[in-house]
């Protein structure tokens, strides 16, 4: 089914339900499924291939652990991938629609600017959630093999996949919020540096700290509270030694992203109201 | 349409076929080329490391974890090549001829990857005192300073201290690492027994007893299990020298072969093989010396440590 008469058919459906939450409904669900056309869940043949060979194998190289490789690179692979499915195709939400025109038909509909991009973000969040989910059980599974039955680590390592993806979630909501107003390319670029700078976040501030100038002072402080903080997000390595993140870090880590992911929409459609597809 | 059919299918075997003797041409270019490009420089293994460990930590971007693995296994191989390249047989806690200068600098960045990572502690602790005391003290205390709970890491800087001979220093190592809470009994032991008996072969066997049961890394389990061999094998070889005083001081002279003495060992429950020969501790004949009233282990084939 083209994705035109898609959005067109579950818009309509939608219209009968009256209300946003049905209409950005129908867009996530179409962009989820778009992704799915795409073939975007490939990547999860690539990362079942990575394990079962690490599972394998790796216990002759890592010198009896490797239990802590099996996650430190599952969990790695995990976030890497998602990285480059939130960048790549995040990047390209919008743009494709315009490219294609087919924002034109979305347009015509009563569908606003701001529901049509957080429809597109949910969409992408929803793939991502699959792709997370699904590694997170392969990881499971090599441990199992690799322990020849129930390993704690197994239990550990959920609370590092949910971080994980609400990374993966503010890194979608910045590849969107970029390519409202620029080319994919230049937003693939910018939001692979936001991904570098938000892991560099510690050093912005102390940076800040050590400078003697107030105006570098000002600046970095200022980039190290604008910029999302992504260091709160890594706890692979703690996983990988059997420790998990306490409730609270996570319901803090969690919040702060999902208030960023706020900001980042908002201003998102703020810039792509204001658009011009003429 | 029969025709364009016909030429269809012969444009797809074409194609097939030019992927499949294709693709062996590449391979059979690359075996080729293999065979003219000139051998490896063999000091490129001991390459200087480009990154240092805050460095890399700094630019791992939250993958840390599996940097430190990569160090970590760089380590294992690095050590693995040069032990393969080595003709003799070689304890991996007497490497110094090895010329490991790569060793510590990979444990460190390992270590401060990932802190946590006990391995690595580990093996610095048993490989690298050999190479540089130094660097292996320091690393373990980093590991220490790192996590201060984890008992073990006072188990191997004792262990260090105690093969430098500085039994006050081990003692005191032990003595830390006892009062953690989970650590074993034994660790209060071992900080007595370091001060009033440090260098005997007891200690010896009690430190390596202890490193079999707690080592993680199958080399090191592997090499306090042989020196555990040597220290039997000690005691073994002081009977042996016992029994032949006592068989000179009846006869007047040394055995000629195992089977004079069998009796005497079989007695004293001292395994022996067909030919009377008592065993070492790796299940090998010792070779009797004859005319010396000496006993040696098989150099060629047993197991026990020579040194």
């Amino acid at each position: 089914m083209d994705t035109t008469v898609a959005i067109t058919q579950s818009n309509t459906r939608a219209e009968t339900r009256q209300g946003p939450f049905w209409r950005i409904t129908a867009i996530a669900r179409n962009a989820f499924r778009e992704a799915v056309r795409d073939r975007v869940l490939y990547n999860l043949v690539l990362f079942v291939l990575l394990l079962t060979v690490a599972a394998i194998f790796i216990g002759e190289l890592s010198g009896g652990q490797e239990r802590k490789v099996i996650v430190d690179l599952g969990l790695s692979a995990t976030l890497l991938f998602g990285v480059f499915i939130a960048i790549f195709v995040g990047v390209g939400l919008v743009y494709k629609e315009i490219e294609r025109r087919t924002i034109y038909a979305v347009f015509s509909k009563p569908v606003g600017r701001g529901e049509f991009l957080v429809g597109k973000y949910l969409g992408l969040c929803l793939t991502l959630l699959v792709n997370v989910v699904v590694m997170g059980v392969g990881v499971s599974l090599a441990l199992l093999y690799v322990k020849r039955g129930w390993d704690p680590l197994i239990t550990t390592i959920w609370p590092a996949v949910l971080l994980i993806y609400i990374e993966l979630m503010l890194l979608t909501a910045v590849a969107l919020f970029f390519s409202s107003f620029s080319s994919p390319a230049l937003s693939a670029l910018l939001t692979f540096f936001v991904f570098i700078i938000g892991h560099f976040s510690a050093d912005l501030k102390s940076l800040a700290v050590s400078l003697g100038s107030a105006g570098a002072r000002w600046l970095f402080t200022g980039l190290y509270y604008l910029l999302p903080n992504l260091a709160n997000y890594s706890f692979i390595t703690p996983a990988a030694h059997g420790r998990a993140p306490s409730a609270g870090f996570v319901f803090a880590s969690a919040l702060y992203a999902f208030v960023y992911i706020a900001v980042i929409l908002a201003a998102a459609t703020l810039i792509f109201s204001r658009r011009n597809f003429k | 349409m029969n025709t364009g059919l016909k030429n269809d299918r012969m444009k797809t075997v074409s194609l097939a076929l030019m992927v499949v003797v294709g693709f062996a041409c590449a391979v059979l270019l690359l075996r080729w080329t293999d065979t003219l490009r000139p051998p490896a420089d063999p000091n490129a293994i001991d390459e200087s490391l480009y990154l240092n460990g805050k460095t890399a930590r700094r630019i791992s971007l939250g993958f840390n974890g599996l940097m430190a693995d990569w160090y970590w296994m760089r380590s294992l191989q690095y050590v693995g090549k040069k032990i393969i390249n080595t003709p003799e047989d070689v304890s991996i806690d007497s490497l110094g001829q090895l010329n490991l200068k790569l060793l510590a600098p990979l444990l460190d960045t390992a270590t401060t990857l990932d802190p946590e990572f006990m391995d690595p502690y580990e093996y610095a602790a048993i490989v690298l005192p050999a190479v540089d005391v130094q660097q292996a003290i320091r690393i373990t205390q980093k590991g220490i300073d790192a996590n201060p709970n984890a008992w073990k890491l006072y188990h191997h800087l004792g262990y260090i201290y105690w093969q430098q001979r500085d039994y006050q220093a081990a003692s005191e190592m032990y003595g830390r690492g006892a009062q953690i809470p989970g650590a074993p009994a034994w660790m209060e032991a071992m900080k007595a027994k370091m001060v009033g008996d440090g260098g005997s072969r007891a200690t010896a066997r009690e430190i390596y007893k202890r490193m079999y049961e707690q080592a993680g890394e199958e080399q090191v389990k592997d090499m306090a299990r042989k020196r555990l061999w040597q220290l039997d094998s000690f005691d073994q070889r002081d009977i042996l020298r016992r029994l032949f005083a006592d068989y000179k001081t009846r006869t007047g002279k040394c055995p000629d072969s195992w089977r004079e003495i069998e009796p005497v060992l079989r007695a004293l429950r001292i395994p022996v093989d067909q030919s009377g020969a008592p065993l070492d501790p790796s299940r090998t004949a010792y070779v009797l010396k004859a005319g010396e009233c000496e006993a040696e282990l098989d150099w060629r084939k047993s197991g026990v440590p020579l040194r």
